[in-house]
């Protein structure tokens, strides 16, 4: 078994994990043998020169060339945040959307939603598609799928000549009802191919199959306006890898929590959004699970935002539905992660008597004052810097990056002690408070949607700069127990070894249950199977280890959400293959009958009570459409938990003067790589190379039998 | 009577007895606390509730009520629905001898003269004990209910001649007991209800209000019930002082508005809403006396609960939005509304469309008052739509379907300073998810044949009234229609210059020789087969100066073709060259700057710029 590579790129680092079986190397003993960590600068100008330059340097720590370690790379799974900063940065295809006369401003009325109902001054989102790019032809099709109008397709041609004038490289196209009957659509995709060749199409019923027509337009419009970029930036890196020597096709992560092909990705490009967090949150479940953590709050700060997101009983849910990203609604399941611009890159500043900590970031270039690569606005880690949090003597970023004190003070005197009356320590410890506060929010928001209580749960922080704050949000929050994985730092690249490839996908069918033809839901099963085959075949995975599981998204009628509902597939139904359990191995699908139905029916009720207290066994559910998981098993780094045999306090390899919230003291200072199962230590701060921990007073931090530290309160 | 019940409901509450003291960061735990739980009791009642209008149009509102019947907390929902919420909970907590309250009950209210906004809004609630048997908190849930039992579908009757013909009343009422449903009380519920649905949307209103008695039974077993009131003390105490700092902050004196409805649904024109705000150091004042009080006014009458709850909704969008939302607001801020005018009505009047109208325009006219005052936060948070389209039919088997008409569509979205106007709503109705076509026509036998925005029809000004949109529908089954036009003669007011929004406008049978407008009411109009119906929404009202606008974002505007090149000269001053179609539209400086200062000289020469306003006049009547 050769090496396995995961990829995360973030707003200010590129991380990288490597796991192997045994080779020689620098690494931590980790579990699977040989785990290397790396973590380069971002390249925002291309992202994929950071991607080369990380790995080069592992292939150097292990003794390999590139190629070599290529050669002996049997998967790189890839977390990027392409997309999102395509949003962020409203940089994307020029974009036009065709739509059904009379439905232009879908996009904009957004059915009513606004962010904020107590504040007046909040601004609209950033245009994708400006009005003038919105064309509408004469077409309709009803509920029913029958063709109300047929479409015009002269004045289609004139609508997408119109684009074509205003200079679109991409076009989304969502027809009402096109999910039922997608006749339209296609012919409208054909025509953009034949009216503007060149210019990317999304067809809506392709890429959200389903009601209501804001959510579709939305999140196809969105997809039209990422893929582009997300695509041409798939092809240049997987270019840039086969020529260095890689011979297999990466996997990007979805934020679906599964990963895919490059060419899957490149029909679902918004499937990429969110994606590296995501594979954080994956990788928080299975490595909690044997430290006895099956709740977890999953923290993750690294130098330009903190994500949050919630594992409930180990599992990291995805749902489609309500899930708005920078401002815009996607309508496919996603594993859910709250985004906030607080990072060790969040500037700081004054306006209107008071201090905002973010969103602004000052990103990888120039970076932090402290940094020393001509910042000069002070940030979150130039605080931290000077509350004594972080040294210049540490390690920062695995040694190839020195703090500097030059400039750091004067900054933070200048943009925030000056102006609020005081000097520049006060400042950092207000900066170091307000970003604490306003993750705390976000944490609330979180575990608020989840239905969750953040005091009975376990913190998984990471990221870079996680730990440093983890301990004194865990208290604000009333957690008690933070787990600090050794890989920390680069923990979003260890989660996106944990996943399996993985497609998901329904197909809407609008029905009540009784008038279901289990023929036709079989048929969908049907399609979806072999497409989503088709793609794993294509990509060189084994046809006989795929495993399929069969669900069907239910609700009561007048319901406007659907649940999934897991449709039980015995050993002797799927074909007699022994594979059990519920999955479906793929044979004729025979088995779905009015029984099938009825049963789905049964769980739909019985699923209903107990998420939403009650279930009206006497009306009868209608079906909404069927769902198809298609995925492979491949290897996981596996984890451990355990508490050490003996528990000794730590010695400190020097004292230093910091500030751990109640004023400054002298404070112990440990070395990460001193420290040795068992290990005790607080309160005080460590340092491991790309991360430090802060176990502020009250808390108390030792290594488990993995390696990896449990933050404990004291009292 | 009511009036003396009234001021008895609306007078200061003092704190709850505890010997705790509490900390800052506590009292914001727990306040946090309270409007997660909002939060999730709402989210609940979205994800369960079987009516399209509830779970769709997430019409639901939630709060914790002290036990003092203090608001102590909310979260997402619809501002002014859940600062109405104390008061009808005020009234049930009289009753706790007599209605034998105890641990596990769960009640629901909905009289408008005990406290309630008008009877679809059912208030579901339920008590939290402490272990020794002391009431600690109440969490409500309020919904709007799709029918009331009253004369009328829908609970709205133009021609109600009190408030009995609009459905059942309850001042209280008790659903379980200690943890059993009651069912005949439920029986007796549905059996007033006409829609099928209401059964699934009162179980899901219970389990919500259960949801989060457990939610605060967890909050008050962490931090002990005495800190709990302690935090409940000090977030009240909290939001009045910050509240308080905000209007000392505002310049002493007295500032005056009058907004106006159309009429009533019998044809009384210009329904007036006065209001006096007086600023005194931190002190201020909503003084409402002047409002119109003519007893043969017919329906729009707003209950005293909604009066109160709408005044303070659109001042806490008026200040800082991170104060917390609760009974502090109503604690800083002192409020007449002479009883027996349209705000305050005696005994008896029917109030269910009043709750609309003229209750936006306690808003509205709040708003108006303070423009100068607070320009960077003056926007009105309402809607100035009289009453949707109600279309209802029946099925082949006899059973009614009922579309209550909240479709999606842009009105009243308006500019502040500094903020053109977006979206479909006012900020306060953000969480207010309206109906999509494809859910619509998967449901009814109706369909949405277009709804897009109305050029030209957002107010004029420095920044921008986002326009509304024309909602064309089509019934494809013989049906009848209910609805109510107002805003046309007075539509939603522009402010500091900017002008009115586009007025309202609503035709049924659009495209046939008997095309005709709603000019005041229309009361279960039939419908036929292919009936088209076109509402046209009002736009968002402007702010400041149109003179004042951005020559490039006019232009930008008339790309959008959300204004057009006539309205960009007429009202913008704005002349542009080249064409949309040839993608060189252009400013052109020169011509732009001659007839703006020619427009400015038409003004100050006495001629009034289209749709201008003063706000913030001195109106010397109505004293």
């Amino acid at each position: 078994m050769g090496y396995r590579i995961g990829i995360d790129i973030g707003g200010t680092f590129t991380d990288f994990v490597l796991v192997g079986d045994g080779e020689a190397g620098d690494g931590e003993a980790g579990a699977g043998g040989v785990t290397l960590l790396e973590k380069v600068s971002s390249t925002p100008a291309d992202r994929s020169d950071a991607v080369m330059v990380g790995l080069e340097l592992l292939a150097g720590r292990l003794g390999l060339t590139l190629h070599e370690l290529l050669q002996r790379t049997d998967a790189i799974v890839h977390g990027t945040t392409v997309a999102d900063n395509t949003l962020i940065e409203m940089d994307g295809a020029v974009t036009g959307l065709i739509t059904t006369e009379g439905f232009r401003d879908e996009i904009d009325l957004r059915r009513g939603y606004k962010e904020d109902i107590w504040d007046v001054r909040l601004p609209a989102p950033p245009p994708i598609v400006p009005r003038r790019r919105r064309v509408t032809v004469p077409e309709r099709i009803a509920a029913d799928g029958t063709i109300v109008t047929p479409l015009d397709e002269e004045a289609a041609r004139a609508a997408i000549r119109r684009l074509g004038r205003q200079g679109v490289e991409s076009v989304a196209v969502v027809t009402l009802f096109s999910f039922v009957n997608p006749v339209h659509e296609r012919r409208l995709g054909e025509l953009v191919a034949e009216e503007l060749p060149g210019v990317s199409v999304c067809l809506s019923h392709e890429v959200m199959p389903k009601a209501p027509e804001f959510e579709r337009t939305s999140t196809t419009v969105v997809n039209a306006f990422v893929g582009p970029r997300v695509t041409a930036y798939h092809d240049r890196l997987t270019t840039r890898l086969r020529e260095a020597g890689y011979g297999r096709d990466m996997l990007v992560m979805q934020s679906s929590g599964g990963a895919m092909t490059r060419e899957y990705m490149r029909r679902r490009p918004i499937n990429v959004l969110a994606s590296g967090p995501a594979g954080g949150v994956v990788g928080g479940a299975a490595i909690a699970a044997p430290k006895d953590a099956a709740d977890l709050l999953c923290v993750d700060m690294g130098g330009t935002s903190y994500d949050v997101s919630v594992v409930h009983n180990g599992v990291a849910p995805a749902e489609p539905g309500w899930n708005w990203h920078h401002r815009y609604l996607v309508g496919l399941p996603m594993i859910d992660v709250v985004t906030l611009g607080a990072g060790g890159g969040s500037i700081a500043s004054v306006s209107a008597g008071l201090l905002r900590v973010g969103p602004d970031s000052a990103g990888a270039e120039p970076g932090p004052v402290c940094y020393g690569r001509g910042g000069t606005r002070p940030t979150v880690s130039d605080a931290n810097l000077v509350l004594g949090l972080l040294s210049t003597d540490a390690e920062f970023a695995g040694g190839r990056l020195q703090l500097t004190e030059r400039g750091v003070r004067e900054a933070l005197a200048r943009e925030v002690g000056d102006p609020l009356g005081y000097g520049p320590e006060e400042a950092a410890h207000d900066i170091w408070r307000v970003v604490n506060a306003n993750m705390t929010q976000a944490v609330r928001r979180t575990t608020a949607q989840k239905g969750i209580d953040p005091a009975g749960v376990t913190m998984l922080a990471y990221g870079g700069n996680g730990p440093v704050h983890a301990a004194i949000q865990a208290q604000e929050l009333g957690i008690r127990r933070v787990l600090v994985p050794r890989q920390s730092p680069a923990f979003s690249a260890l989660g996106l070894l944990t996943v399996d490839p993985r497609i998901d996908e329904e197909r809407s069918y609008l029905a009540p249950a009784a008038d279901v033809d289990p023929g036709r839901v079989a048929e969908l099963w049907s399609d979806l199977a072999q497409q989503a085959t088709k793609f794993f075949e294509d990509a060189g995975f084994d046809r006989g280890a795929l495993r399929y599981e069969l669900s069907l998204n239910m609700r009561y009628p007048g319901q406007n959400w659907s649940m999934t509902v897991p449709v039980e597939v015995s050993a002797s139904a799927s074909g007699g293959s022994g594979s059990g359990g519920s999955g479906w191995d793929g044979g004729p699908l025979d088995f779905v009958d009015a029984a099938l139905i009825a049963a789905a029916c049964e769980r739909f009720h019985t699923i209903h009570e107990q998420e939403h207290t009650y279930a009206t066994r006497n009306v009868e559910p209608e079906l909404t459409g069927v769902r198809l998981v298609t995925s492979t098993p491949v290897p996981h780094p596996t984890f451990r938990g355990g508490t050490p045999a003996t528990i000794r306090a730590a010695a400190p390899s020097q004292r230093r003067r910091a500030n751990l919230g109640a004023g400054f003291a002298e404070v112990d200072v440990y070395r990460g790589a001193d420290l040795r199962a068992g290990d005790t230590v607080g309160p005080g701060i460590i340092e491991e190379s790309f991360t430090t921990i802060v176990v502020y007073p009250g808390w108390q931090a030792t290594v488990d039998a993995a390696g990896d530290y449990v933050l404990t309160t004291t009292t | 009577m009511s009036f003396e019940l009234n001021r008895h409901l609306a007078a200061r509450r003092g704190p709850l007895g505890t010997s705790a003291e509490v900390d800052v960061v506590t009292a914001e735990i727990v306040r946090g606390a309270f409007e997660t739980i909002c939060f999730e009791v709402a989210t609940h009642v979205a994800r369960t509730a079987t009516s399209a209008m509830i779970n769709q149009s997430s019409e639901r509102n939630a709060s914790i009520i002290d036990a003092h019947g203090r608001l102590a907390g909310c979260s997402l929902g619809i501002p002014q629905l859940m600062f109405v919420s104390p008061m009808p909970i005020r009234h049930a907590l009289t009753f706790t001898e007599e209605d034998d309250w105890g641990p596990g009950d769960v009640f629901v209210g909905n009289d408008p003269y005990a406290g309630g906004g008008h009877l679809p809004d059912y208030n579901v609630f339920a008590p939290l004990y402490g272990d020794d048997g002391e009431l600690l908190l109440i969490q409500a849930i309020q919904c709007h209910q799709g029918d009331t039992g009253g004369k009328d579908p829908g609970g709205f009757s133009p021609d109600a001649v009190d408030v009995n013909a609009e459905g059942l009343i309850i001042p209280v009422l008790k659903l379980v007991h200690r943890g059993e449903a009651r069912r005949d009380v439920l029986a007796l519920l549905a059996r007033n209800n006409r829609l099928p649905d209401f059964s699934g949307d009162i179980w899901s209103m219970i389990g919500a209000a259960q949801l989060g008695v457990r939610r605060l039974r967890e909050v008050v077993d962490r931090y002990g019930a005495d800190v709990v009131k302690a935090a409940v003390n000090a977030s009240i105490d909290l939001s009045e002082r910050r509240f308080r700092e905000e209007v000392a902050a505002w310049p002493d004196g007295s500032y005056e508005a009058d907004v106006y409805v159309d009429h009533d649904p019998v044809g009384n024109e210009d329904i007036r809403v006065h209001v006096t705000c007086r600023v005194d150091g931190d002190q201020l004042t909503l003084d409402f006396t002047g409002t119109d009080d003519r007893p043969e006014l017919q329906t729009v009458w707003n209950s005293f609960g909604n009066t109160r709850g709408y005044a303070v909704a659109q001042l806490a969008s008026m200040v800082d939005p991170s104060i917390p939302k609760n009974e502090g607001l109503f604690n800083a801020v002192e409020m007449i509304v002479p009883e027996g005018c349209l705000l305050n009505p005696p005994d008896g009047k029917p109030v269910a469309l009043g709750a609309f109208h003229p209750a936006v325009e306690v808003g509205e006219a709040v708003c108006v008052a303070l423009a100068s005052v607070v320009p960077e936060r003056a926007a009105p948070q309402v809607y100035k739509i009289g009453m949707p389209n109600v279309i209802y039919g029946f099925g082949p088997d006899g059973t009614m379907w009922f579309d209550q008409g909240v479709d999606v569509r842009s009105s009243d979205a308006s500019a502040t300073q500094g903020v053109d106007g977006w979206g479909a709503n006012s900020a306060s109705l953000g969480n207010l998810i309206m109906q999509a076509a494809e859910e619509m026509e998967s449901r009814f036998p109706l369909r949405m044949v277009s709804r897009e925005l109305t050029t030209d029809t957002g107010g004029a000004g420095r920044w921008r009234g986002h326009p509304g949109t024309l909602n064309v529908k089509q019934t494809l089954v013989p049906a009848f229609a209910s609805t109510w036009m107002v805003s046309a003669k007075h539509p939603l007011r522009g402010l500091l210059g900017g002008a009115d929004g586009g007025p309202y406008s609503n035709r049924f049978l659009v495209g046939t020789p008997d095309e005709y407008e709603i000019e005041n009411a229309a009361f279960n109009v039939p419908l036929p087969e292919g009936a088209v119906t076109a509402y046209q929404f009002g736009g968002g009202g402007g702010f400041g100066d149109p003179l004042e606008r951005d020559p490039a974002a006019v232009r930008d505007d008339v790309l959008d073709e959300l204004v057009s090149r006539e309205a960009a000269e007429r009202d913008y001053g704005v002349v542009l060259r080249g064409s949309v179609e040839d993608g060189d539209l252009e400013v052109d400086v020169g011509a732009t700057a001659a007839r703006r200062a020619r427009l400015r000289e038409g003004r100050s020469a006495g001629e009034q710029v289209a749709g201008e306003q003063v706000a913030g006049e001195q109106v010397a009547e109505g004293a």
